[in-house]
């Protein structure tokens, strides 16, 4: 019996910290279970739950299996097409549409992080095959942190997650790795097993927070003032590391006046909702032990001033010497794909003599819909769901509705491809190849083709090189996309000798025994020479002032909408990864996922009960939850998850962070920045 | 020397994050509705993910009229399925909710403590799986230091006798924003 099991490499290529290398048992062609791949240095042999449920994502029975179409859009009038009808509709469409405008520009794609590995940037590659397009740009994740980043070191790099096992303390300034990131748990509990101290700094009391020595509350959107409060106390009491500053460091006196002048603790403490005698523990805590690390998750850059949060937690690590310090230091995010050629995604289209234009991801459609000579006509959407998590809901419906034709690639109906007139299924990792990276760690897994694809499905990479192989048979010439080239020959062409350096690798075909750890900067401020202009940490960034904003992190509250008063958070469920949720079937009944939770002296206001079913709204739109009182939840605050089949995204603001320009070629989304109201739904009403 | 094998549950470190429970119905297969580990959040604020505790005194042996019961030299409790008749005597005697009821094959199914993992040298997949040292195996008749027989919100252990210990929570420190900005 055990023989005739066979054994794969797998990497999950979810949008997340962990990016898990897996092991996958096969029998008779079918994926019977998973494990974590021990040879893992970060994973070390485990997954998460979601992780775990893997089988049910595969042979899920709401997986799409052939190529669809509909007519009219979005009536659910689906027939099944077979492939060849699906390129020969699509090309028709991409043919005419070049013709009518003398160009492709009126073609756009719409992809992002569903599946982030390597080879899926196949989309992109296929519609540089095209010539001039239009783009898509911008990262509606990380990307104004990313900015405060880099204009503090230069470069946005983070260190060896497994470095936190030498931490002293370990201060989680609002991630919740108990659900997002569960590996880095081993690496912390190391170090609070030598004595490590936990504080989780979180609007949130999350699962992580429940373990933490000290939680600390903090109202959303001030976790750079307290930041900014803890560097007072620190410089008033002279308790700061004086020669890393004076040795390292830009714009100490700037920053220090400004702290004199500006910062007042009596505001930090009103607006932050942090006592004195907690800010004087957290500046206890970081003048006392060393090294001190802080992580900084991405929530707390959703914001209008985001980017100045994570300048000011950044400073704060600098200003206590602890940059470039093994098990010290600033984690964010680690971009691994930047050392890769990326051939996919940096395919040379052929010059048309046009250029190509691109539109933001955090207004797209709204964008889209502006767009002139030519309109925007053709949409494909691969790897997203932005019906249920964009900003720009009633856009996106509009634009929907506008287009010409709608392709969307997905495993699944999602809410995005029941809009759309061509649904194409996708394969799940798998039922292809692929290499992945991480954000987080500092890993390179090998994902090799573990089952055949599910019924019909393709991977983007197959797809690309069909449809591309059916264009140029109709006009010769359209793309040039190597239609011919496999998978393995991609995979082959993105280890060049400097990435097989950097993993310390003799060929990729190494990654089929073990995954391969990079081998040079995993502690990329060790020798303290910054990427700034200046070679230094610069608390004061000449560039960030060039750009327009503070050349300090400064602190400045931002806009609130007194008509709906209520904040609304919409962090991730522990089930889902935003709106990817096939663990449900295991997981259970989904308790979170069609609840609000509020403080009840709000409710109590509103005459909500717990358990009531109410209406969440504003100015963008409305959503129906049950109610659930909880009074760990902030006054004038509301939760609510992600995805699901009413989606929250319905409320978002479309406003943007302060940054994220730099790195992304767009600001970041202020997904943070909404604000609700909450009535009961009464009877007669439903 | 006796032999009981059972479980060191670290309730200060449990997350809740479920891979154990996730991970022991990707190892057997469990259908959807049966979970032979579980894990909840308890009123305390704390966390517990329990299976079968392979009791020394186990109520569903006593109980079961079909004895598809039996209990092992290394105090593992087997249920054997050929002799279940789905009467689900045992779900509810069961103190733990250990023996979940299987609708497809109305039979009664729970915890092996990976018993074929066990016979090639491996952990139970639930221990494999736990990401804060926070489940472990123990022979709970030489139990480790400073582990308690239960914990606040764990059901009565005293009808079963459970081989299951327990590493208390600490106290932790917890600074609220008391008032309206
Ligand atoms: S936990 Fe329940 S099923 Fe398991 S041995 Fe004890 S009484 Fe029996
Ligand atoms: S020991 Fe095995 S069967 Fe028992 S709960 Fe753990 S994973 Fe499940
Ligand atoms: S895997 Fe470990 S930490 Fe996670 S829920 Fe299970 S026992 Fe708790």
């Amino acid at each position: 019996m055990l023989s005739d099991v066979k054994v794969f490499k797998n990497v999950c290529p979810r949008n997340c910290y962990n990016t898990c290398a897996m092991l996958s048992y096969v029998v008779d062609g079918k994926l019977i279970k998973v494990e974590g791949d021990p040879s893992h240095g970060y994973c070390q042999g485990r997954l998460c739950g979601k992780g775990y449920a893997y089988t049910r994502y595969v042979y899920s029975p709401k997986r799409l299996r052939y190529p669809l179409k509909q007519y009219p859009r979005g009536s659910g009038n689906w027939v099944r097409i077979t492939w060849e009808e699906a390129f020969n509709l699509i090309s028709a469409k991409l043919l005419e549409l070049n013709h009518r405008y003398g160009s492709n520009r009126s073609l756009a794609y719409n992809k992002c992080s569903g599946n982030v590995g390597i080879l899926h940037y196949a989309t992109e590659g296929m519609f540089n095959s095209f010539g001039s397009h239009t783009k898509l740009r911008g990262n509606p994740c990380m990307s104004a942190g990313m900015d405060a980043v880099e204009y503090s070191s230069g470069e946005g790099r983070s260190p060896d997650p497994e470095a936190m096992t030498n931490s002293k303390l370990i201060v989680i300034w609002g991630a919740n790795p108990a659900w997002t990131a569960v590996h880095q748990l081993n690496f912390i509990n190391q170090a609070r097993d030598k004595g490590a101290v936990l504080v989780v700094i979180d609007p949130v009391y999350t699962a992580t927070a429940a373990t933490a020595d000290h939680y600390i509350q903090v109202r959303p959107g001030t976790d750079g003032l307290l930041a900014l409060g803890i560097a007072k106390v620190l410089v008033e009491e002279g308790r700061y590391d004086s020669s890393f500053v004076k040795e390292h460091v830009v714009g100490w006196e700037s920053f220090y006046k400004y702290l004199q002048e500006k910062v007042s603790l009596e505001e930090v403490q009103r607006l932050t909702g942090v006592a004195e005698n907690v800010l004087q523990l957290l500046a206890d805590l970081y003048s006392q032990n060393d090294p001190a690390t802080n992580w900084c998750g991405y929530g707390l850059q959703r914001h209008q001033n985001g980017g100045q949060n994570v300048r000011a937690i950044y400073t704060l690590s600098a200003l206590t010497g602890n940059v470039g310090k093994i098990g010290g230091d600033f984690y964010y995010f680690h971009p691994s794909t930047d050392f890769f050629p990326m051939n996919l995604l940096n395919l040379q289209g052929p010059d048309d003599g046009q250029v190509s234009r691109a539109l933001d991801i955090n207004n797209y459609p709204s964008q889209a819909l502006s767009l002139v000579d030519p309109p925007m006509k053709f949409l494909w959407i691969a790897a997203r769901n932005p019906l249920s998590q964009d900003q720009e809901v009633q856009d996106w419906t509009r634009l929907l509705k506008e287009l010409e034709m709608v392709v969307t690639v997905d495993l699944f109906m999602t809410k995005t491809a029941e809009a759309s007139d061509i649904v194409l299924p996708a394969t799940s990792h798998f039922e292809d190849f692929d290499i992945n990276v991480s954000y987080w760690h500092h890993w390179l897994a090998l994902n090799q083709k573990a089952i055949e694809p599910y019924y019909e499905a393709k991977s983007d990479l197959e797809i690309a090189k069909e449809l591309t192989r059916r264009l140029n048979e109709l006009q010769p010439g359209f793309s040039n996309f190597p239609s011919e080239r496999t998978a393995e020959e991609w995979i082959e062409s993105e280890f060049t000798s400097e990435i097989l350096r950097l993993y310390g690798l003799s060929s990729w075909r190494d990654l089929e025994e073990v995954p391969a750890k990079l081998q040079f900067g995993n502690n990329p401020w060790l020798d303290l020479n910054f990427k700034t202009n200046t070679g230094k940490f610069e608390i004061f960034s000449k560039n960030a002032k060039d750009d327009k904003l503070p050349a300090l992190p400064r602190f400045w509250a931002e806009s609130s909408d007194l008509s709906f008063p209520l904040r609304m958070l919409t962090p991730q469920n522990i089930t889902s990864i935003h709106s990817q949720n096939w663990a449900l079937e295991w997981i259970g009944s989904d308790k979170r996922g069609n609840v609000v939770t509020l403080n009840p002296q709000d409710a109590v206001q509103r005459k909500v009960e717990d358990g009531d079913l109410v209406r969440i709204y504003n100015a963008q739109g409305s959503v129906t939850r049950k109610a659930r009182l909880n009074p760990e939840v902030l006054q004038g605050m509301v939760i609510i998850y992600q995805g699901g089949k009413e989606p929250v995204n319905s409320l978002l603001s479309g406003l943007s962070a302060d940054m994220g320009k730099k790195h992304s070629g767009s600001e970041g989304a202020a997904l943070y920045n909404a604000f609700v109201e909450v009535e009961k739904i009464v009877r007669s009403q439903i | 020397m006796t032999e009981q094998m059972g479980f060191l549950f670290n309730a200060e470190r449990c997350v809740g994050c479920k891979s154990c429970e996730m991970a022991c119905k990707n190892e057997n297969s469990t259908p959807a509705n049966v979970n032979w580990r579980r894990v909840s959040s308890l009123s305390t604020g704390n966390n517990l993910s329990i299976s079968c505790n392979h009791c020394e005194s186990p109520e569903c042996f006593r109980v079961c009229p079909q004895r598809a019961y039996v209990k092992r030299r290394d105090g593992i409790v087997m249920i054997n399925i050929n002799r279940c008749d789905g009467c689900m005597t045992c779900v509810s005697a069961c103190p733990y909710k250990a023996p979940q009821f299987d609708l497809e094959k109305q039979k009664a199914s729970k915890c092996t403590f990976c018993l074929p993992r066990r016979e090639v040298g491996l952990l139970p997949a639930c221990v494999s799986a736990c990401h804060t040292g926070a489940l472990s195996v123990i022979n709970t008749d030489q139990p480790p230091k400073n582990t308690v027989p239960t914990i606040e919100g764990f059901p009565d252990i005293r009808l079963t006798k459970p081989s299951i210990r327990f590493r208390p929570v600490k106290e932790k420190l917890r600074y609220w924003v008391s008032s309206k900005e």
